[in-house]
């Protein structure tokens, strides 16, 4: 105990006597030479970027996934001609570990993984060891667009299997999801541009967090011991949470226009904001409750099951979807 | 936090100093550097993806010093599980242990546990310092969680039940001058004498509820148990005496929850898991002519012990080696 408060204390404060410091200096130079300050900061500033709610998971993750990065650059080397799919799909898992990182709210964390994500599936081609290294360094954030290293773009097929995975992960069922993979969809052979890339693995993650919400929505509505909610009320939700979206989507059409006919660029974020307010207060607990309340009293008779109400839901939001391609 | 999230306004300081993550971080490297030669060779990022791991699995307060276990909420709270994880098969097993029992397998999964914490929660389960008194694992568990998760807590609130008890206003600052100090002193006497006289009847139960808000505004919130909880135990009865309000506490069942490391007390002792391996186990034993632990405790212990920790990690199987005393011997063994 004593030798280790000794130890921490050495670590901590430079100017000590004899054997005390030059324990320290070994310790310092122990540190320097492994890295671990660089690793520590890299991991601390990836953890600040994403601000984590789990911050002890986090780094669990961050370090489980640089130590197999490591493995898997060191164990490579002997037989690269091997096994061109395994390598895929270790691309793959290393790309949605960096989607995961950061919720798509943090806008500029989630368009840097993005970025990476693109990256490392663009060039998982048997000899792409240039990508393992530059995000074993974690120095992700500060890279410049790379769109361009080596032309093509990520194949449809990876893009569309990193789609199925980012939905199934964020808990939505795959029947559900379907429709939605379906608008968004590239063609095996298709080399997909970053932008595609990065719409489509936006939309993913938003649906999937929208979908949850419909779930929580419909616990709401129902109370468990009456079986499944009554289909007056799930109507009424449903009328006005398709009523938010459209508000919502009026906005985007609108902001299209007004930037075509360059409006300042302010107002056109403005007019969204307030398009945003009018939507989110038509699902506002209050107007909600109103219209239940109504619903409860002139509603249609019968019940509506949670995957009924789940599926309504998601298809009010992929309509909404523009078809790609 | 979903709403800092949208906002993004938490400044990355502030992040940081809401989480224990600048702790373990300097943990961890002094782990590295105690044991710089086995690390160098396992791998920096290995290491680091062990320990935090391990500290997301609650494995790492496993043989680790007193002053880490408690530490932070998240290692009270993965001690508490460690230690129910360990030892529930005694539980299953009816089997009644002394205060000092509870103790010696305290020391196996923690070094220099004091005794001063186990005393406190057998002073809940029983009245008393009876040290050489049974008690079931399950009642002892539940005192012991509330005991060691807020040990500060309880000492705070002890100090204000003995004031409440001797007729002070406990909220009152003194300045320790020598004459006060002795007149403290003498009170404290006076106090041991009166709390005798006096502890059947308790005090008043509003003015408890008070004092422990009081207490609670001055204590970070996840070192007290909810408010809320202590307010309705406070209000079933005009006058309420210290221990019976520990043991409500203890065997609140919101209070477990909110430490998260145990599930509800009809579970406890629920773990098909470790019964099929003891099962296998003791056919194994009743095979072998030669055994002759079937049935005990220790016996089964050391089975328990080897099954709790399948994830213990190399700095663990080291400290082990290292510090090979009479208490390490037993999971030593476990190794095998």
């Amino acid at each position: 105990m004593a030798d280790k408060e000794k130890r921490r204390a050495g670590v901590t404060s430079p100017a000590m006597s004899g054997d005390k410091a030059s324990k320290a200096d070994s310790d310092r130079e122990f540190l320097t030479q492994m890295g671990v300050g660089e690793l520590l900061l890299g991991a601390i500033l990836k953890m600040v970027e994403a601000r984590s709610e789990d911050p002890i998971g986090f780094l669990a993750d961050h370090f489980c996934n640089l130590s197999s990065v490591a493995d898997s650059s060191g164990a490579g080397g002997g037989g690269a001609g091997g096994d061109e799919e395994q390598r895929e799909q270790q691309h793959l898992n290393r790309a949605l570990w960096h989607l995961r990182l950061a919720h798509h709210s943090h806008r500029s964390a989630f368009s840097n993984n993005v970025r990476v994500a693109y990256d490392l599936l663009n060039h998982s081609d048997p000899h792409g060891r240039s990508s393992d290294a530059a995000e074993g360094s974690g120095g992700s954030c500060t890279r410049p667009p790379t769109a361009a290293r080596d032309g093509g773009g990520v194949r449809g097929g990876v893009y569309t299997q990193a789609l199925q995975c980012l939905c199934s992960e964020g808990g939505v069922p795959a029947d559900t999801s379907a429709p939605l993979l379906h608008r968004l969809h590239c063609l095996d052979h298709e080399a997909v541009p970053f932008d595609v890339f990065r719409q489509g693995v936006l939309t993913c993650a938003v649906f999937s967090d929208y979908i949850r919400q419909a779930q929580k929505l419909y616990a709401e509505v129902c109370s468990p011991e009456e079986g499944p909610a009554s289909l007056a009320l799930c109507q009424s939700v449903l009328g006005s949470l398709k009523d938010a979206l459209e508000t919502s989507q009026g906005c985007l059409t609108n902001c299209s226009v007004n930037a075509n006919t360059n409006v300042h660029p302010c107002l056109v974020s403005n007019v969204k904001a307030i398009r945003y307010l009018e939507a989110s207060v038509k699902v506002s607990p209050h107007q909600l409750s109103q219209a239940m309340a109504a619903a409860q009293t002139r509603g249609p008779a019968g019940h509506m099951d949670a995957k009924e109400f789940e599926n309504a839901a998601a298809e009010l939001f992929i309509t909404h979807v523009k078809v790609v391609s | 936090s979903r709403m800092n999230r949208l906002t993004g306004a938490v400044p990355a300081e502030q992040y940081l100093a809401d989480t224990n993550v600048l702790f373990y971080l300097s943990d961890a490297v002094t782990q590295l550097l105690e044991h710089k030669v086995e690390y160098t060779q396992f791998g920096v990022i290995r290491f680091f993806a062990e320990y935090f791991s391990s500290v997301k699995n609650s494995n790492h307060v496993l043989f680790r010093e007193f002053s880490y276990i408690t530490a932070t909420p998240h290692n009270r709270a993965s001690f508490v599980r460690v230690f129910w994880r360990c030892y529930r098969q005694i539980g299953k097993s009816g089997e009644l242990l002394s205060a000092l029992e509870y103790r010696s397998l305290l020391q196996l999964l923690c070094p220099d546990f004091p005794v001063e914490v186990v005393q406190n929660a057998a002073r809940i389960v029983v009245m008393g310092d009876a040290l050489d008194c049974l008690m079931s694992f399950s009642d002892f568990l539940c005192a012991f969680q509330l005991q060691f998760f807020y040990q500060e807590f309880l000492d705070a609130l002890l100090q204000i039940y003995q004031d409440l008890l001797a007729g002070k206003s406990p909220n009152t600052v003194i300045v320790p001058t020598s004459a006060s100090v002795e007149q403290l002193l003498s009170a404290a006497a006076d106090d041991t004498e009166r709390e005798k006289q006096q502890t059947d009847g308790g005090v008043d139960a509003c003015t408890l509820a008070q004092c422990v808000d009081a207490l609670c505004d001055r204590i970070k919130h996840r070192y007290h148990p909810s408010r809320s909880c202590m307010r309705e135990i406070l209000q079933q009865s005009p006058r309420i005496c210290y221990h019976s309000f520990l043991m409500s506490l203890a065997k609140d069942e919101s209070i477990n929850q909110s430490i998260g490391a145990l599930p509800c007390k009809a579970e406890l002792l629920i773990d098909p898991e470790m019964d099929q391996e003891l099962d296998k186990l003791i056919a194994q034993i009743s095979v072998s002519p030669g055994s002759n632990s079937s049935g005990s405790a220790v016996g089964a212990l050391k089975e328990v012990q080897r099954k709790a920790s399948p994830r213990r990690n190399i700095h663990h199987r080291r400290k082990m080696e290292v510090e090979s005393d009479g208490s390490t011997e037993e999971t030593d063994s476990s190794e095998n």
